[in-house]
């Protein structure tokens, strides 16, 4: 019994020492499982990186930081950095925005707010490939249902998924519609542990509703607000599916919307370069480190914590 | 109390962590340990695993076109019933996906037992050793004798002297085109006399100045597109030597000529995959390059199977003729645990009996000599004998050790003259500067 083991080294009371091994074991399913599936891979990523890799995880040769100079050379790499930072310059602030206003819309006492809640949280439950293939009929240049509004509104059809200059807002749309019920929920969880009684202090001073918002619920609700901001960062970051259902390789907008994900994912897999894939990815886990260190320290300046 | 009830939980759940062990293991260990009815197979080596045989085995069979599942369907059903103990489960994952999936299953040691090949990607996995060697087994076979296919496809197959897949099929490329656009323009139906010229020529004529028909497709595309005219026109797409041959003047010309349809508007910009066969399938263009294996797909599309029908490829202008040639193998994993009743499945699938089913139930062109009036009779939408006529001047489609790389690359490289960006010549020098560098590796 370790239990009995721990308590025989004496200094710790025998009470404080029940509760450590409690705590640990309550959460040890989970760093276990975050070491096996987390950590560990991303190690041997790290190490991978440094190797040419061989056939079928065989004959893997040492090749030093050959690979990372290989990346830093080629241009591909670079323009999907900045794909897919300009996808995530679009879609999180948009789905923040957008899931705030739901939030605070559904959180007041409408009529049906189980049903708007449910609808859109609705395309969150969905699988991505699915939502991505009804989209992709959606956007399809000659016979989807977008460009046929269009053409009868007398717009001229929108190339959707092949023009280089649109694809990646065609692609950010869908994210922001199948992300953004998320977010809502948890900013509506933040919400409706405001109390009521601000408010009615507010109302009872005469604050307008659009000052009761700016003074009242952004400040309270700002952890939260942080949270959905650091973990939609970090999502937007690393997209993949979406784009892999969308765009293939052949496609003229290829070189526009091809995340750094997408890229690994083409040099890993299709070209069974799994060495310069892990390249890529690190260089991802790199830029995502460095965001989020960032929004660490600003986060002084504006979360704040009750 | 509380503690105890925590007690006991933790201990139930150790519990089905220890009883899903011991599942496994007794199911691993069960087929050995039943008696061994002896089967008749006399294959030398491979007696350890005998007793497997003698309770039901399942064995997998990986294939990557659902169009062929319910044809191969039947004959595992009409072989289950010859074979009792056998099973077999087909596994459809589509092209691109299925290759992801054999891979990692090779890495993993879990490769399908038995499973589709195909020349872009035997390279890899003939050197990696892993597919079973079938040379001996083929010599001792009574069913089985790679004289009876066509050189071309055994070759595909067999590394350093091991024939390592059983041909299966085979397939070439056809001149697909809607007879009532040709019957509304009041044009002759295309037939083997075509040239190039006649080709653009009947493009120009079928072309709608609205957008709302096109007179033939050329998508990003090289099986089913350039490849062809490239070796129509005499150019090259690889040397023997595994040099890139997209800088052949011929080549260049060739993809010009095709591009041109795009830029001149008679032929839509398609860079999607299954766009292609929908732009057919709606009406939006009168002819388009496609493969046999299609036919399914376009005999039980009804807008196809009543506007359609197939030709020859056009020659080019001096009278050359080409289509793309590539056919399929099944091989059997290098690590079956049940490598008679694999034998078995693909020596059944490559004999005389297998290859005749194959043809009469119209799955895929079969690569048996002689085997090919089946195939023909197997369909009367359309005209599929043009096929067939075909074999006689096709091209092996070009494949090394590195297709898939250099080929994904070279759409890459090639697109930017499907849309404007470059010129054709352009192109194709940057996608053989990429194509020998990639060589130079293999």
């Amino acid at each position: 019994m370790p239990q009995a083991s721990m308590a025989g080294k004496g200094k710790i009371s025998k009470r404080k020492c029940n509760e450590w091994f409690w705590g640990l074991g309550l959460v040890a399913p989970t760093i276990i499982g975050l070491i096996i599936l987390n950590i560990i891979p991303i190690i041997q990523t790290f190490y991978m990186s440094f190797f040419k890799s061989g056939d079928f995880g065989k004959g893997n040769i040492f090749v030093g930081l050959d690979n990372y100079k290989k990346m830093f050379a080629d241009t591909q790499v670079w323009s999907a950095v900045a794909n897919t930072i300009k996808y995530t310059l679009i879609v999180v602030p948009v789905t923040i925005v957008l899931a705030m206003l739901l939030a605070v819309i559904l959180n007041n006492k409408i009529k049906g707010r189980g049903i708007f809640r449910t609808i859109y949280f609705i395309p969150m439950v969905a699988a991505p490939a699915a939502v991505t293939m009804v989209w992709r009929w959606l956007y399809n240049s000659k016979f989807g249902l977008i460009n046929y509004v269009l053409n009868k509104l007398g717009i001229a059809s929108v190339n959707w998924t092949d023009d280089p200059n649109v694809a990646i807002y065609a692609i950010a749309i869908i994210a922001i519609w199948s992300t953004v019920g998320y977010s809502m929920v948890l900013l509506l969880a933040g919400l409706q542990e405001i109390p009521r009684d601000f408010y009615e202090a507010a109302n009872i001073d005469g604050a307008s509703l659009f000052k009761q918002f700016r003074k009242i619920t952004l400040p309270l609700v700002s952890p939260t607000l942080f949270f959905v901001m650091v973990t939609s960062i970090i999502q937007a970051m690393q997209v993949f599916d979406v784009i892999y259902m969308m765009i293939d390789v052949t496609s003229p907008a290829y070189d526009k919307t091809v995340s750094l994900v997408y890229l690994f994912y083409n040099n890993s897999f299709k070209y069974s370069n799994k060495g310069y894939g892990s390249a890529i990815v690190m260089l991802l886990l790199a830029i995502i480190m460095v965001i989020t260190v960032i929004q660490m320290k600003v986060q002084k300046k504006w979360v704040k914590y009750m | 109390m509380k503690k105890i009830t925590a007690i006991l939980l933790i201990a139930l759940l150790s519990m089905t962590a220890l009883t899903a062990c011991s599942n496994n293991t007794e199911t691993t260990e069960a087929p050995e340990s039943t008696e061994a009815t002896t089967t008749e197979a006399e294959m030398a080596g491979e007696d350890e695993t005998d007793a497997a045989t003698a309770d039901e085995v399942t064995l997998t069979y990986a294939i990557w076109d659902s169009n062929q599942e319910t044809g191969l369907r039947t004959m595992a059903d009409e072989f289950e019933a010859e074979n009792p103990g056998i099973k077999i489960d087909i596994q459809v994952i589509g092209w691109s996906d299925y290759w992801t999936m054999l891979e990692a299953a090779a890495t993993g040691g879990s490769l399908p037992d038995t499973f589709w090949m195909h020349s872009n990607e035997i390279y890899r996995y003939a050197s990696n050793d892993m597919l079973y060697d079938l040379t001996n087994l083929i010599a001792s076979s009574d069913e089985v004798d790679m004289a009876n296919f066509p050189e071309g496809l055994v070759e595909i197959y067999n590394y350093e002297g091991t024939q390592l897949a059983v041909p299966k099929d085979y397939d070439t490329i056809g001149l697909w085109y809607n007879k009532t656009m040709f019957d509304e323009a009041g044009l002759e139906y295309p037939n083997e006399t075509w040239t190039w010229d006649d080709l653009y020529e009947a493009a120009k004529a079928l072309t709608k100045d609205d957008g709302s028909q096109y007179g033939f497709l050329a998508p990003l595309h090289n099986q089913e597109g350039y490849y062809n005219f490239v070796y129509q026109n005499g150019g090259i797409i690889i040397t023997d030597d595994n040099v890139s041959g997209y800088d052949n003047e011929k080549t260049i010309k060739a993809i010009e000529f095709y591009v041109d349809f795009v830029t001149e508007g008679l032929s839509p910009a398609i860079f999607e995959d299954a766009e292609r066969a929908e732009a057919m399938q709606n009406g939006l263009v009168a002819m388009g390059y496609f493969g046999s294996w299609n036919l399914t797909s376009f005999s039980e599309n009804e807008y196809m199977a009543e506007n359609f029908n197939v030709a020859v490829l056009p020659a080019s202008n001096d009278g050359r003729q080409a289509s793309i040639f590539n056919g399929l193998g099944n091989a059997i994993a290098y690590n079956t645990e049940r490598p008679e009743a694999a034998w078995k499945w693909v020596e059944y699938l490559g004999s005389e009996e297998g290859q005749a089913r194959q043809a009469e139930l119209g799955v895929a062109i079969s690569a048996y000599n002689g085997s090919s009036d089946a195939w023909v009779n197997s369909n009367d939408t359309y005209d599929i004998s043009v096929f067939i006529d075909m074999v006689e001047y096709a091209q092996i489609r070009p494949y090394s050790n590195k297709t898939t790389e250099w080929e994904e690359k070279a759409y890459e490289l090639l697109k930017g003259a499907f849309t404007g960006e470059k010129t054709v010549e352009a192109a194709c020098r940057e996608a053989a500067d990429m194509m020998n560098k990639i060589l130079a590796e293999e």
